[in-house]
C-alpha cells in the first residue's frame, strides 16, 4: 500500500536527507520506522503525504502515484504530525468539524467514529473547548482521532506515542493491530524500541538517509545472535 | 548589561525572519526593498522633511517656528502611544516565548527592559526615519547651527520611548489588576478595541471642538498655543529637545534626556513589583470540559469549503493579534477621513468637490473613482489579511498540503475571506459616500464594483505576494504580522501600483483629449485585468510556490 522506489531528497542542495531510498509497506501490515535524530525519518514522512517533493525517484500509497493523483493520495491517508499544536483557538469539535468535511465524511458516520474514539481516549468533556486549553497529551489524541476519523486505509504516523497516557498508548496500539487485521497498513516512526518491539511485523532502520535494515525483528535478532534489539540498533546506527 | 545586551537581540530576532527564510528567495528581498525603499520610504520622509521645512520657514516670520514641529512630533508621539499598546500587551504578556523566559533566573524589570528595548528597535524604524525627517526639515527651514544635528540625532533615537513606557505602564497596571480574569484573550481583544476606541474618540473630540486647518494655522502662529500647552503636559519631553536645538542649550537637552530616564525608572520599579503577578498564569486558560456527548450529536457535513472558509474566520476573530491588525483597522478609515472632512472646516474645497460631483464635472468624477480604487487597494494592503493568509499558517503550514483539497481551492477560499472583510468595509463606505454626495443608483453600483474588484485585486496580488516567502517561523501570532517583509512589501507594491495606475489616468485626462468617462472604463477594464493576471499569479506561481515550499 506504500511504495517508495529510488527516492532522493536533498535540502538546500547540499544536505541528503534521503539517499536512494526504496522499500514498501503492504496491507496487513504493522512497519515501525527508527533510526537516530535527524536520520531522515520525518522526511519521508512529509514525502508520503505530499508536504514535501522528491528529488528523484517515485511514491505510491494505495496504487496512487503522489506526482499524478496527489488528491487521491491525501484521502488515502490518515496523518498524524511531529507536533500537535495546530489551529489551537478552534474548539474541540470545530476541528473534527473541520476534518470530517475536508474529508467528506457523512454525518452518521462522524458522529458514530468521534463519539467512539473520544470515549476511547478519554476527550469526550473536552471537545467543547478550544483546543488552545489542552495539554500536550490531549493535542496528540485529537490529533490521532482526526487522523483516523475518515477511516483511511493507510496510516502514516509520526512518533504517535508521544505525550500519549499508557491507557490513550495502549488503545492506539490496539487500533493499529485492528485496523492492519483488516487488510489496510500502518507506517509510524518511533523512537520507543520496545513499542516497535511488540507492535511491528516489521522495522525499517534509517541513519543518514540511508536504510540499514527492512525486515522481522525475527530475522534480525537471529542475525545478531539473539542480542536485544536496543544493543542492536546501536550497533547499527553507531558504526 | 552584556546579558541585557543578548536577551535583547535573541528577542529581536524571534521578531525578524529567520535566515533560511531571508535566503530562500535573496532576489525577491533585494527588489521588493528597493520598492519600498524609493516607492514608500523616500517620498515620505521627503515629503514630511518638505512639510516641516514649510511651515517652519513660515512661522519663523511670526517668531513661532518651533510650534510646527512640536506639534508634528506630539502627533507622532500619540500616534506611537495609540498603535505600540497592543504591541506592548502582546510581547509582555503573550508572546511564546514568556513561556521560555519565566524559567531563566532574571529579575521582573530585566526581562520587561530586554522586551521593551526589543520592541521599541522593531517597532520604531519608520518613527526613527519620519522623526529625523521632522527635525531636518525643521533644522533646514530655521536655520539652525550644525551643532543641533547632534541633537536631532539623539531625539530620533529616544522620542519614540517615552509613548511606549506610557503603554508600558498602562499595560502593567492592566494586567495586575486582571490577573484573576481567566481568558486573557478576551483582556487582549479589549485592549485592541480600547485603541480603537481612544482613536475614533480623539477624531470625535476634534470634530466636535469645530477645530479645522484655518484655525489650526492661526493657533500654530499665535506664540501661547493652547493646543500645544495641553500636549506639553502629556509628552513633556519634547518642548526641551526642540529648546535645546533652537537655543542650542545643553541644559534642555539634559533636562530631556532626565525625563526620559526618570519615565524608566518609574516604568522599571512598576515592572519589578507588578510583571510577575500578572503574567504568571497568563497561559492558563478557562476552559471548563463539561459538554460531552450532545455537542457530537450537533455535527452534521458541510461542503469542504465553507468549513474551511470557517475555520478562516474563526481564526482571525478569536485570535487577538489578527482580531486587532486584520479586522479592526478596517473601522479606522472612517474616522481618518472623517477628521479630514471635518479638518477642511469652513474651506471651499469640499463645497466645491460636492458641487463637482452633482453636475458631473469630469475631473471630480475621476478624481472620486479613482480615489475609491485607490483606498479599495490600501485598505486591502492595511489589513493584510491577504498578505499573511499563508504566514497565519505558521508552524502547522504543512496542513495545507496534506489534506485532499487543492492549493487553488485553498487559496480562494484565503482570498474570499479578505474580499469579504475588506470588501464590505469599503462597500459601506462607498455606498455611504454616494449617498452623501447624492449620486444616483446607477453611479454608486459602479463605484461599488469598481471598489469591489479593487480589493479582489489587491488581495489575490497579496496572496501571491506572501506565498513567494512566507514567515512561517514564528512564536506568537502578532510576530506573524511584525517584522513581516511581505506585508510590508506588498503594501509598497500596491501603493506604487494605485500610484502608477492614478497619476496615469489623471495624466491621461490632463494631457489628451481623452473624455473622463473613457479614462474610467478603460481604469475598470484595467482593473479587471488586473485581476485575471493576479488571479493567473495565484493560480500558477502561488500554487506552485506552494507546492516547492518545504517546511
Amino acid at each position: 500500500m506504500i511504495r517508495l522506489e529510488n527516492v532522493t531528497k536533498t535540502y538546500n542542495k547540499t544536505v541528503k536527507a534521503l539517499d536512494d531510498v526504496s522499500f514498501n509497506v503492504k496491507g496487513g501490515e504493522i512497519v515501525g520506522f527508527i533510526g537516530p535524530n535527524g536520520s531522515g525519518k520525518t522526511t519521508t514522512m512529509k514525502l508520503l503525504t505530499g508536504i514535501i517533493k522528491p528529488d528523484k525517484g517515485k511514491i505510491f500509497v494505495n496504487g496512487f502515484n503522489i506526482k499524478e493523483d496527489p488528491i487521491k493520495v491525501k484521502e488515502s491517508i490518515g496523518y498524524i504530525a511531529d507536533s500537535p499544536d495546530m489551529f489551537l483557538r478552534l474548539k474541540g469539535t470545530e476541528f473534527l468539524q473541520l476534518i470530517g468535511d475536508i474529508y467528506r465524511v457523512p454525518t452518521e458516520d462522524r458522529q458514530t467514529r468521534i463519539e467512539s474514539l473520544a470515549e476511547k481516549f478519554g476527550l469526550t468533556k473536552a471537545l467543547s473547548s478550544p483546543m488552545m486549553s489542552y495539554s500536550h497529551g490531549m493535542r496528540q489524541k485529537m490529533m490521532v482521532i482526526a487522523a483516523l476519523l475518515h477511516k483511511p486505509p493507510v496510516w502514516i504516523l509520526d512518533e504517535p506515542m508521544i505525550g500519549l497516557d499508557p491507557k490513550s498508548a495502549f488503545e492506539l496500539k490496539q487500533l493499529m493491530r485492528e485496523h492492519t487485521k483488516e487488510g489496510n497498513a500502518v507506517f509510524f516512526s518511533t523512537h520507543v524500541l520496545e513499542v516497535a518491539e511488540k507492535l511491528c511485523d516489521r522495522v525499517i532502520i534509517i541513519k543518514n538517509g540511508v536504510i540499514l535494515y527492512n525486515g522481522t525483528l525475527e530475522e534480525l535478532e537471529k542475525q545478531n545472535k539473539n542480542e536485544s534489539l536496543e544493543k542492536i540498533f546501536l550497533e547499527l546506527t553507531e558504526k | 548589561m552584556k546579558m541585557y545586551l543578548r536577551l535583547v537581540s535573541a528577542l529581536i530576532q524571534g521578531v525578524e525572519p529567520s535566515d533560511k527564510e531571508k535566503k530562500r528567495n535573496k532576489i525577491f528581498y533585494i527588489v521588493m526593498t528597493i520598492i519600498a525603499g524609493f516607492g514608500i520610504m523616500l517620498p515620505m520622509t521627503f515629503f514630511v522633511g518638505v512639510i516641516l521645512y514649510s511651515l517652519t520657514s513660515s512661522l519663523k516670520d511670526f517668531g513661532t517656528m518651533q510650534n510646527g514641529v512640536e506639534l508634528f512630533l506630539h502627533l507622532i508621539s500619540a500616534f506611537s502611544f495609540v498603535f505600540g499598546l497592543n504591541v506592548i500587551f502582546s510581547v509582555f504578556y503573550f508572546a511564546g516565548d514568556i513561556e521560555n523566559l519565566l524559567p531563566l533566573p532574571l529579575r521582573p524589570y530585566q526581562i520587561i527592559g530586554a522586551k521593551f528595548t526589543a520592541a521599541l528597535i522593531s517597532e520604531s524604524v519608520m518613527e526613527f526615519l519620519v522623526i529625523i525627517a521632522a527635525l531636518a526639515g525643521y533644522m533646514i527651514g530655521g536655520g539652525l547651527p550644525v551643532y543641533s544635528w547632534l541633537i536631532a540625532v539623539i531625539g530620533m533615537l529616544t522620542l519614540p520611548i517615552l509613548p511606549l513606557v506610557y503603554c508600558g505602564i498602562i499595560c502593567l497596571v492592566v494586567m495586575y489588576f486582571t490577573r484573576f480574569v481567566k481568558n486573557k484573550d478576551t483582556v487582549n481583544k479589549i485592549t485592541g478595541i480600547f485603541t480603537f476606541a481612544v482613536i475614533v474618540g480623539i477624531v470625535f473630540l476634534i470634530s466636535k471642538s469645530g477645530f479645522d486647518t484655518n484655525e489650526l494655522i492661526k493657533a500654530m502662529s499665535a506664540p501661547d498655543n493652547a493646543v500645544l500647552a495641553v500636549m506639553n503636559c502629556i509628552f513633556p519631553h519634547i518642548q526641551f529637545l526642540i529648546n535645546s536645538m533652537e537655543l542650542s542649550s545643553i541644559w534642555q537637552i539634559l533636562i530631556y534626556l532626565l525625563i526620559n530616564a526618570a519615565a524608566i525608572a518609574v516604568f522599571m520599579l512598576l515592572a519589578q513589583v507588578l510583571y510577575f503577578p500578572g503574567v504568571i498564569g497568563v497561559g492558563q486558560s478557562g476552559a471548563s470540559h463539561r459538554e460531552g456527548k450532545n455537542v457530537i450529536s450537533k455535527m452534521r457535513k458541510h461542503s469542504p469549503s465553507l468549513t474551511y472558509l470557517k475555520k478562516e474566520f474563526s481564526v482571525l476573530f478569536r485570535t487577538p493579534a489578527y482580531f486587532t491588525n486584520c479586522v479592526m483597522i478596517n473601522l479606522i478609515w472612517p474616522a481618518f477621513l472623517y477628521l479630514i472632512v471635518v479638518m477642511q472646516g469652513k474651506t471651499n474645497f469640499l463645497e466645491s468637490f460636492i458641487y463637482g460631483i452633482h453636475s458631473g464635472n469630469e475631473e471630480t468624477v475621476l478624481l472620486f473613482m479613482l480615489g475609491i480604487t485607490a483606498a479599495s487597494v490600501l485598505v486591502t494592503a492595511v489589513n493584510c489579511i491577504a498578505s499573511s493568509a499563508i504566514t497565519r499558517e505558521g508552524k502547522h503550514f504543512a496542513f495545507i498540503k496534506y489534506i485532499p483539497l487543492s492549493y487553488i481551492t485553498q487559496i480562494n477560499i484565503k482570498a474570499l475571506v479578505s474580499i469579504i472583510i475588506s470588501g464590505t468595509g469599503m462597500l459601506i463606505y462607498v455606498i455611504a459616500a454616494c449617498i452623501w454626495l447624492n449620486t444616483g443608483i446607477k453611479f454608486t453600483i459602479f463605484c461599488c464594483l469598481l471598489s469591489i474588484f479593487s480589493v479582489s485585486f489587491a488581495t489575490y496580488f497579496g496572496i501571491y505576494m506572501d506565498s513567494v516567502n512566507p514567515k512561517l517561523i514564528w512564536d506568537d501570532e502578532l510576530n506573524a504580522l511584525r517584522g513581516n517583509y511581505n506585508i510590508f512589501f506588498n503594501m509598497a507594491m500596491a501603493i506604487v501600483i494605485e500610484a502608477i495606475i492614478c497619476a496615469g489616468s489623471y495624466l491621461l485626462f490632463r494631457f489628451t483629449d481623452i473624455g473622463s468617462i473613457t479614462i474610467i472604463l478603460i481604469l475598470f477594464v484595467l482593473i479587471l485585468i488586473m485581476n485575471a493576471v493576479s488571479y493567473l499569479l495565484c493560480n500558477y506561481l502561488a500554487t506552485k510556490n506552494i507546492e516547492d515550499l518545504g517546511f
